[in-house]
């Protein structure tokens, strides 16, 4: 009978739901924890072993902890060129689709959104269609390898995603929420739509066009789809089709030409390519991050 | 009438002008590769080029509609379609309302970005990683299973296991991204409902599940349908990234998009294909109609078009 009087059966119950409750906030932490370690997880495996010694990766393969650290895979990637020629390629194809995508696209989604245009119908119409009606694979390629002759050519990397339908209607839904008196001031001023347009609407959109920026971005950052089908020739592989080749047990020695007897750790170059790889986004990624969940909220609403 | 639209497109050249490299790209490669669709009813030589080949008829579809092929890569496409929309719309749901419920600034904020990483990762990358966990001879598991007494299992050769396997992987890569689009959704409800929820005494859990997941439903069947509407498109990045050419895992693997890359790259056979595609493009619209339609009988607001 130590339970003191005043305890009610109403005051046990509530205590007991209190307790619940905390027990419920309780797991859903520890929940969401362990979904976060299963998410970094990877990546840690792939950066801890890309500094592992031959003989850790040997003997005990991919392990948590290597029995012994080296930096001679970083060493025999950054001896050779091709990483290099590698990153050359990405970071062109990214910077050039992602300004120019950016230019297509955004200019596109102006005139389909501005109310003067009488062919808002037509354009749209014309925009929808091929998000849901595919145009087939081989056509494509023989656009781009017999008609326009791109293979094997830097273009064949960006020309294809300059111009992504859904981040065009992205825009639209943007513009389309923008108050159209700030355009017929403009307009009455005697200035032209083009002046308009990057006087007065692009340092307005800045948040949209961050957001569809890093779409753009992380598209031609990652892709090997375009790769995969164009580019032959290992002086125009981007990142990611070489990481492929490797994957795929390509012979090594064309990462490090004429340098035989330095044998190189396999298992240990490849995992030091991904850590390149994959290095400027982990380093961007924080100060995207937060245009990426503004933008995906933007990009929620419908078009 | 013709006249007009002229006069309209003189007086807004400047306007017009602005969309003109927007609907260049569109018409060069999204409208003119619809030409190669030809190719299905045709036998194409590389030599005769697309128009000048013989046409074949329905040859290349008789062809690839003989065969078992089809069934398995459609049946493939379709069941891990379904497996990757659910499960990951499933355990995106669970993380949103899991992260709503937390009220630790920091906390909150640092689970959303770890969670959110695996997104920004290419898939070969992917498949890096994948193989690094399942490698039948290093790989993890199999040292964390050998040390523990049990026989290691040759996870490259056990086709049954992928299609779990790659819905984790999923799972892992874009249930993060999900949850987020969804947690946006959540800090747009109006905090009435909860407050008088709360004043008549629900619990958290009953929030969750009264509140939360029904004032979601837009959202969900906006997202859901975004799937379903792609459903005959398989993977390629994913599939081709984590399973490459390892034809043992094909039966349960394989979908039309990776066999017609194959069909086209390894074989060279353009025809066959173009019937592969063209059968996809068909079912594809046909899928995105009916769902459509469907869905507006349901909910008008969240029909697509």
């Amino acid at each position: 009978m130590d339970r003191p009087v005043v305890s009610s059966a109403s005051n046990r119950t509530r205590w007991r739901a209190g307790m619940s409750e905390r027990m419920l906030v309780l797991f859903i932490g520890l929940f969401l924890v362990a979904f976060s370690l299963v998410c970094l997880f990877p990546f840690w495996l792939m950066v801890i072993n890309s500094f592992a010694v031959d003989k850790s990766l040997a003997v005990s393969g991919y392990a948590v902890w290597p029995s012994g650290f080296t930096l001679k895979s970083y060493r025999f990637l950054l001896q050779g060129k091709q990483i290099f020629t590698s990153y050359g390629v990405t970071a062109s194809a990214t910077a050039i689709g992602t300004a120019a995508g950016l230019a297509v696209t955004a200019l596109f989604a102006y005139v389909l959104a501005h109310p003067k245009n009488r062919f808002s119908g037509v354009l749209s119409f014309m925009t929808y269609v091929p998000m849901i009606f595919g145009s087939g694979l081989v056509g494509f390629y023989l656009l781009v390898v017999r008609w326009l002759h791109l293979k094997d050519t830097l273009w064949a990397l960006v020309l294809p995603y300059m111009m992504n339908p859904f981040y065009a209607f992205i825009f639209v839904s943007f513009y389309r929420s923008l108050p159209y008196e700030l355009n017929e001031s403009a307009t009455v001023d005697g200035a032209n739509e083009w002046v308009i347009f990057f006087r007065i609407i692009r340092p307005i959109s800045t948040p949209v066009i961050a957001t569809i920026g890093l779409f753009y971005a992380l598209q031609y950052w990652n892709d090997w789809w375009l790769s995969l089908l164009f580019i032959d020739n290992s002086d125009l592989y981007p990142l990611q089709l070489l990481l492929r080749q490797l994957m795929s047990q390509m012979q090594l020695s064309t990462l490090n030409h004429g340098n035989v007897l330095a044998l190189p750790p396999a298992e240990g170059v490849k995992l030091a390519t991904v850590c390149l790889t994959i290095g400027p986004i982990i380093f961007v990624y924080p100060l995207i991050q937060k245009y990426f969940v503004k933008g995906l909220t933007l990009g929620s609403v419908k078009g | 009438m013709m006249r007009s639209m002229l006069r309209d497109i003189a007086r807004n050249r400047f306007l017009y002008a602005m969309a003109v490299p927007g609907i260049l790209f569109l018409v060069v490669f999204s409208y003119i590769p619809l030409a190669g669709h030809v190719l299905a009813f045709k036998n194409f030589q590389i030599s005769q080029g697309i128009w000048g080949s013989d046409w074949a008829g329905l040859n290349n579809f008789r062809f690839f509609f003989s065969g078992r092929d089809w069934m398995q890569v459609t049946f493939n496409t379709l069941y891990l379609n379904v497996l990757f929309i659910v499960f990951e719309m499933g355990f995106a749901l669970l993380i949103a309302i899991f992260l709503n419920e937390i009220r630790l600034k920091w906390f909150k904020r640092t689970i959303q970005s770890v969670v959110f990483l695996p997104y920004f990762i290419s898939w070969v990358v992917v498949g890096y990683m994948t193989f690094i966990l399942f490698n039948n001879t290093d790989g993890l598991i199999n040292h964390a299973l050998q040390r523990n007494g049990v026989r290691a299992v040759d996870w490259y050769q056990t086709p049954w296991v992928w299609p779990i396997i790659l819905t984790l992987v999923r799972i892992w890569k874009n249930a993060g991204y999900l949850s987020i689009i969804l947690l946006a959704a959540i800090a747009g409800l109006s905090t009435d409902y909860y407050e008088s929820a709360r004043l008549d005494g629900a619990s958290r859990l009953q929030q969750m599940r009264y509140i939360t997941l029904p004032l979601l439903k837009p959202q969900i069947i906006i997202l859901i349908l975004l799937g379903i509407g792609r459903i005959f498109y398989g993977d390629f990045g994913m599939i081709y990234g984590i399973i490459g050419d390892n034809g043992i895992l094909f039966p349960t693997t394989d979908v039309i998009d990776t066999y017609s890359y194959r069909a086209l790259r390894q074989l060279g056979d353009f025809s066959m294909s173009s019937a592969i595609v063209l059968y996809q493009s068909v079912m594809g619209l046909i899928a995105v109609v009916t769902f459509n339609w469907i869905v507006r009988r349901i909910d008008q607001d969240s029909r697509l078009f």
